[in-house]
């Protein structure tokens, strides 16, 4: 597994993928789809899948892959090291969300949750895995959401594919426990190796774990803290952990799609400036009532000044 | 998601961002240095900010660019106050007209430093030291020299003129930088329905009279219409699409008006318009009456105007 | 309502020791004014496409592009050398930084010509055409 492409530039979504086993284009396969690092408000979030023809189902099983949360990081990395030499007929293909993807996906003016972010990301890496040509037949996915409903939704979207969407299915699938594996490994190696593309100079790298409740995560949250900028691109800012610290350390800033109340919103509506009510006497130019601006400047925000 | 965060006023602004004439900081201009004044702003008549420069030779108008919720980066530095000024070279004839204006109703000669005083603002006599100033006082005032002293009292036909004049300047620059006189334009919703070939010699004119206004009073920018040949428009003015303010004119397509477009497909495809009440009210007004522009500057008609 | 008669003096002599900065108008407000680390935080992280520059400031994504002042036109930055103690008194302004082009950054739509910024720098130029001189 080479991160490199997603190092290059880790403020954007990657995709990285092993090469398609021929054996795959030929004959049925099951697929397994899992993610890794949804909760942390560190790093990256990493969609996984990895797909096996069904005639090998038990030779996967005999690669002991297990559910990767019960793994060690040198326990995964060794069962990643066996799928890659079992790549005759084990593929996978992974989708790596950057922090800042999911930042500004989620705090996008149109909101985009998590949940459809995710979705999205786990039906792009099926759609890759059919255009190259794997012959899929069973897709078995883990959810930390309701079921039934993603099933459903899946199953739409590929008619023809038999489609099992089953929590705790890391556990319960050895095609998913592979794909949780190479999802984990991934996200393991791009949280240790973090390239701040900030200038931020020598940066204390002991996060923890990145799960809010971490000690460690909450101490360097708060060391990294600017008053200005927030964080670097490492964090989430759509954490309400990060959202919290920010709106108590940091200067506040105010977005026109703020959430405001009707009274605000109104005047905006308006066009009226906010800053005309706190200091009237630098508010608007009209003291004579009937004289209305020119269209040439009020469209272009123009106006004159009573003083500086 | 963030908790609501209440705005705080930024009273403590203590920096400015200004885009401005090379001209206002030139070193080679010697004098005092620039300043910010404040002077009567000619359209709204109450204080506007302008700069003198160049020991007062120069005056310039200050128009800031403000979107509500913007703020700078300035180096490495946060300005918190969003506004972007523009500091742009005034034609320091506007402030002064109405002064002329104003004493011009004694119909009598005057030394203009006598007339160009404002107890209000007392900063509007530097205008009189601008360059340009004296030199074209003739374009808006009758001149008479006696011995070496200078008096001048006010004329509407020059400044009619004058203004006219400016019209014509500023629909060419119009024109020149594409600039969209059409309605609308800057709606997020809304595209722009003509494209700057369809709008035609009037939508320029009533544009330019338009901005030219801005630096006028209402009375003379009403008669600057009427000099222009323009019919005066019923409220909403501003939003009415020009097709529909065409037709008001009673006059048939000439051929400097681009008729082609009543053979586009564009123009066919669009239903038959209908005038407003005061629109129609407007169009059946008998014009054979109506005072002749000569009539209008006769001091006969000048008196009954008050 | 602050006094008429008093004039804000700009100190022309500054110019000459006024650094060239790089300047952004951002969409958002920000509740303070005085440092931040610009270049560390927003600069390294800015993306040059063909068209556009993109960048992230608090989670939210922008886009923005490159404007220049019009021609014969200069961007200064102006700051208050002390507070007068009363409206009534002159204050005085130095030039304390010049640009000469500035980024303004859209919150997630692409740079486009009608943006406003973009239309408010016609102004310059049809100032010239209202307050040049006309002909006799």
């Amino acid at each position: 597994m080479d991160i490199g492409p997603f190092e290059a530039d880790n403020s954007v979504s990657c995709r990285l993928a092993s090469q398609i086993p021929d054996v795959c284009r030929v004959e049925d396969c099951c697929l397994g789809i899992d993610e890794a690092g949804r909760g942390p408000v560190l790093g990256p979030m990493v969609y996984g899948i990895c797909f096996c023809p069904l005639s090998k189902t038990n030779a996967l099983k005999e690669l002991k892959v297990a559910d990767s949360k019960t793994l060690s990081e040198v326990e995964r990395e060794n069962l990643f090291q066996k799928l890659d030499e079992a790549k005759g007929y084990v593929g996978w293909a992974l989708q790596i969300l950057s922090p800042n993807t999911i930042s500004t996906s989620m705090l996008q003016r149109t909101k985009y949750n998590l949940n459809a972010l995710s979705h999205d990301t786990a039906i792009g890496l099926v759609q890759y895995a059919l255009d190259s040509g794997v012959q899929l037949k069973e897709i078995f996915v883990d959810t930390v959401g309701p079921a039934e409903k993603y099933e459903q939704k899946l199953s739409q979207r590929f008619p023809g594919i038999n489609v099992t969407v089953r929590p705790k299915a890391d556990s319960l699938f050895p095609v998913v426990s592979a794909a949780s594996i190479c999802a984990k490994v991934c996200r393991d190696r791009i949280v240790k190796g973090w390239n701040f593309s900030e200038d931020l100079g020598e940066v204390d790298t002991d996060y923890g774990s990145g799960y809010p409740n971490d000690p460690k995560t909450k101490a360097w949250l708060l060391k990294y803290l600017d008053p200005v900028f927030g964080y670097s691109q490492f964090v989430r800012f759509s954490w309400s952990t990060a959202q919290t610290l920010m709106d108590s350390k940091a200067v506040a800033v105010h977005w026109d799609d703020d959430e405001e109340d009707g009274e605000k919103a109104a005047h905006r509506q308006n066009n009226k400036s906010m800053l005309s009510y706190f200091s009237a006497s630098a508010g608007g130019n009209d003291e004579n009532p009937a004289h209305q601006t020119h269209r040439f400047f009020t469209e272009r925000r123009l106006r004159s000044l009573k003083t500086l | 998601m963030a908790t609501k965060k209440k705005r705080t006023p930024n009273v403590h602004n203590d920096s400015w961002v200004v885009i401005a004439a090379d001209s206002v900081i030139d070193p080679q201009t010697h004098g005092s240095d620039p300043a910010f004044v404040r002077l009567r702003n000619p359209s709204t008549d109450g204080a506007s900010l302008y700069v003198l420069a160049s020991g007062d030779a120069q005056l310039y108008e200050v128009k800031a660019f403000e979107e509500d919720l913007h703020s700078w980066f300035v180096g490495q530095t946060v300005q918190r106050d969003g506004k972007l000024l523009f500091v742009t070279p005034m034609d320091p004839l506007y402030l002064i007209l109405p002064y002329l204006v104003k004493c011009g109703k004694e119909g009598k000669f005057q030394p203009v430093d006598q007339v160009v005083m404002d107890e209000e603002f007392p900063a509007c006599s530097r205008l009189l030291r601008c360059t340009r100033s004296l030199a074209s006082l003739h374009h808006i005032a009758e001149e008479k020299e006696v011995g070496s002293l200078k008096f001048h009292r006010y004329s509407e036909e020059k400044t009619m003129n004058w203004l006219k004049k400016k019209v014509e300047r500023t629909v060419v620059a119009l024109r020149n930088r594409n600039i969209s006189v059409g309605e609308g334009v800057k709606s997020t919703t809304y595209v722009r329905v003509k494209s700057e070939s369809d709008y035609c010699e009037e939508d320029y004119l009533r544009y330019g009279h338009g901005l030219i206004s801005e630096y006028i009073s209402e009375d003379l920018s009403k008669a600057l219409l009427r000099h222009l040949q323009l019919p005066e428009l019923t409220s909403p003015k501003e939003t009415e699409p020009p097709s529909k303010r065409r037709k008001l004119s009673d006059k048939p397509v000439e051929a400097g008006d681009d008729y082609t477009k009543f053979n586009s497909p564009d123009f066919a495809r669009k239903p038959p318009k209908k005038m407003t009440a005061a629109q129609k009210s407007l169009a059946k007004v008998d014009k054979t009456g109506m005072k002749t522009m000569s009539s209008f500057f006769s001091p006969k008609v000048k008196a009954e105007k008050k | 309502m602050s006094c008429n008669t008093s004039v804000t003096h700009v100190r022309v002599s500054s110019v000459s020791q006024a650094q060239g900065v790089p300047v952004h108008l951002m969409p958002c407000e920000i509740e303070h004014n005085g440092p931040a680390e610009v270049s560390q935080y927003f600069t390294a992280t800015t993306k040059d496409h063909k068209h556009e520059k993109t960048v992230s400031f608090r989670g939210r994504g922008l886009k923005g592009q490159e404007i220049r002042c019009p021609e014969g036109y200069t961007g200064l930055v102006l700051k208050e050398i002390s507070k007068p103690g009363s409206d009534q008194e002159d204050r005085t302004v130095k030039v304390s930084s010049v640009f000469d082009k500035l980024t303004y950054w859209n919150l997630e739509t692409p740079p486009n010509s009608d943006d406003t910024v973009v239309l408010a720098m016609d102004w310059p130029k049809m100032a010239e055409a209202i307050h040049g001189p006309v002909e006799d």
